[in-house]
């Protein structure tokens, strides 16, 4: 029985999550964090608590805390969305011992899918597909840095090295050479310590023009585990995914069935339960290989959603409280894109942005949906992911969905902070994109030296009429926003970046 | 008007003059419409709207599915009190508008009178020409960079 949600989450997918709880008839706990009092999430709970702490360690990553007001608020389920607690196994053993429900799979199904050398062996075991490489058991340093030249020769070159621990690119290294791979391997070791604690490591043979192809599986506890057909997201930036799509636009129908029979017993093999996305490398010639499977919602689950018109956040609620999942008979339906709208500036080597929405008006019309954690007012901040929104389209056909986004990103209009937008909006003209031939490494091949804009002069000449009349009229008497009032900084600089990462 | 805005490229002057309620920029043509948003027309047939807001110096302007910011470079900046140009030098509050729309006015003559810092500050006009626009009355407050009058320049 789930009857109270807690959402121990913020932004755009807590939005999506307490939407969900307000449809599925369900109360709703937010927890925030001071710097978010104000954000769009806090908003649309039933119940709103303030997390003590200024760092994410002491609010959103607080589980001790955030147990409490589980309690406190009388919340019988916990969703995590994705990021912060949403894979710590840790965290769900103790929700489940407070005696709550956790919305996700078991904790030792977390852990056998988080150490990826663990999946990897319980994945071949299951008979699904793996990367050729092997794992390095050896703890020592010297003794793992022999395995790992002896098991170079078996994987051969070139060959990525990746942390057990790992994930979003940390701890990993590619290695062309054999003459690089101590340097590498010591490198990957330190970093994958220092970020997680465990430094092993494995090697994978490196699989060059392959695509990324994820499945999503729902599991319920009366036995059912499905899959729902595919994701591409090879479209990616160092690791960050930034386009993707279902279907995948050269899939056959033997390889969807046979990646989908893999992706379920992928997720049978560690009996798993809710929504989870198992992640695989389709190489060009139709062979492929188990990656990692994400055990939470993902970002990019909308554009499944939107072709097999199952709703996976509400399946999620209803596979919590026990009991079966929804959805019949799957048939794919039309096409779905989606992009990431995130606060940088792609121009200069995508470096996060910040500055207030000054202005924020997503386009509108058919088949256009908008998944976001902000409004028009508010003030992108260096606090927090720069993702600010979701656009996914969809259309009956891959050609109408890209015609559809081509339309929606032209008519998006975000101005007091610098966004990709533009970005998007040409990658949506490049061949390969058109074509569907897309992979891991296509950003990189299309612009080595970066990515800049290519403006038309006449476009450039109405912007600079429009921001003169703008000036001449007193335009800027006519626009409030609440980010404008509060800028005690000074004048912004339209070219105001800096250096972060995220956990 | 004369307006210079900074942008990655480097600076940039442009002149707009209004005629009507048309406003030109060579062969372009811009209408201000009633929500605040711009009609272009460019001379090379381009039709559309730009939507643009300005934060600090900066105008943003979106238009035809680019968006541009652009830094406006204040002509008062460097200009002494006396010289004040039509864009209020700092906050304050506005004292006295001496003039009207229409108006003709010589160089040097006193247009608006403005508060700040508890000191008077006069807006004179730096040419003869004729009122075009007034965006505020006694009374109300302006904020730094406002353009508080707008003046059609003799040639």
């Amino acid at each position: 029985m789930v009857s109270k949600v807690l959402v121990a989450n913020r932004g755009e997918i807590a939005c999506r999550i307490l939407r969900a709880c307000r449809e599925a008839g369900l109360d709703s706990v937010a927890i925030y964090a001071d710097n978010d009092a104000k954000s769009l999430f806090v908003e649309l709970a039933d119940q709103a608590i303030l997390l003590q702490g200024d760092s994410i360690a002491t609010t959103y990553l607080n589980q001790e805390q955030i147990l409490e007001i589980a309690t406190t608020t009388g919340a019988d389920a916990i969703h995590p969305g994705f990021g912060f607690l949403s894979e710590r196994a840790d965290f769900a053993r103790a929700v489940t011992q407070a005696g709550l429900q956790w919305i996700g799979p078991s904790p030792s199904a977390i852990e056998r899918m988080g150490d990826k050398m663990t999946a990897r062996k319980t994945m071949r075991n299951a008979g699904v597909p793996v990367i050729p490489g092997e794992e390095i058991e050896e703890e020592d340093e010297q003794e793992a840095l022999i395995a790992i030249q002896q098991a170079s020769t078996r994987v051969g070159y070139p060959l990525l090295l990746k942390a057990s621990s790992g994930g979003g690119g940390k701890g990993m290294r590619a290695v062309e050479r054999p003459e690089d791979l101590v340097e590498a391997a010591q490198s990957a070791r330190r970093e994958a310590l220092a970020a997680f604690g465990d430094g092993r490591v494995y090697l994978e043979r490196m699989l060059t023009g392959s695509k990324h192809v994820e499945i999503q599986v729902l599991a319920d506890r009366h036995g059912r585990t499905i899959h729902l057909g595919e994701r591409e997201c090879s479209v990616q930036r160092r690791h960050q995914k930034v386009f993707e799509e279902a279907p995948c636009a050269t899939m056959s129908e033997d390889i969807r069935s046979a990646m989908g029979k893999a992706a379920v017993a992928a997720a049978m093999a560690v009996n798993y339960e809710g929504a989870g996305t198992v992640e695989f490398l389709l190489a060009p010639s139709g062979e492929f290989f188990f990656l990692e499977m994400n055990t939470r919602i993902q970002v990019e689950h909308p554009v499944t959603e939107l072709v097999t018109g199952v709703d996976i956040v509400r399946e999620q609620l209803r596979i919590a409280a026990g009991e079966p999942m929804s959805c019949g008979e799957l048939h794919l339906r039309g096409h779905a894109i989606e992009v990431r709208l995130y606060a940088e500036d792609a121009s200069n080597n995508f470096l996060p942005a910040i500055g207030p929405l000054a202005v924020f008006q997503p386009p509108e019309g058919p088949g256009i949906r908008l998944d976001t954690g902000v409004r028009q007012g508010d003030e992108v901040t260096p606090n927090y992911d720069p993702m600010l929104a979701k656009l996914i389209v969809w259309a009956p056909s891959r050609v109408e969905a890209l015609q559809r986004m081509r339309r929606a990103l032209d008519e998006f209009v975000v101005l007091g902070t610098t966004t990709n937008l533009r970005f998007l909006r040409e990658l949506c003209d490049v061949p390969d994109v058109i074509e569907g031939v897309t992979d891991t490494t296509m950003i990189d091949r299309l612009w080595p030296d970066g990515w800049s804009a290519s403006i038309p002069v006449e476009i450039e000449d109405g912007a600079l009429m429009a921001a003169a009349v703008s000036e001449s009229s007193g335009l800027h008497h006519q626009i409030h926003s609440n980010a404008q009032v509060n800028d005690q900084s000074g004048p912004m600089s339209p070219f105001m970046t800096l250096n972060r990462r995220y956990p | 008007m004369h307006h210079q805005f900074r942008t990655a490229q480097g600076e940039i002057e442009v002149t707009v003059a209004k005629q009507g309620e048309v406003w030109h920029l060579g062969e372009h043509q811009a209408t201000v419409g009633s929500d605040g948003r711009l009609l272009l027309q460019l001379a090379n047939g381009v039709k559309g709207y730009a939507t643009t807001a300005k934060v600090g110096d900066v105008w943003w302007v979106h238009f035809e599915g680019h968006t541009f910011c652009l830094e406006r470079v204040e002509p008062g900046a460097s200009q002494t009190g006396d010289e004040g140009g039509l864009v209020a030098p700092m906050p304050g509050k506005v004292l006295d508008v001496l003039v009207e729309i229409g108006q003709t006015v010589e160089a040097g003559q006193t247009l608006m009178v403005l508060e700040a810092m508890k000191m008077e500050h006069r807006i004179l006009a730096s040419t003869p020409g004729q009122i075009t626009g007034i965006h505020f009355s006694a009374g109300e407050q302006v904020q730094q960079g406002s353009v508080l009058l707008e003046m059609l320049e003799e040639d």
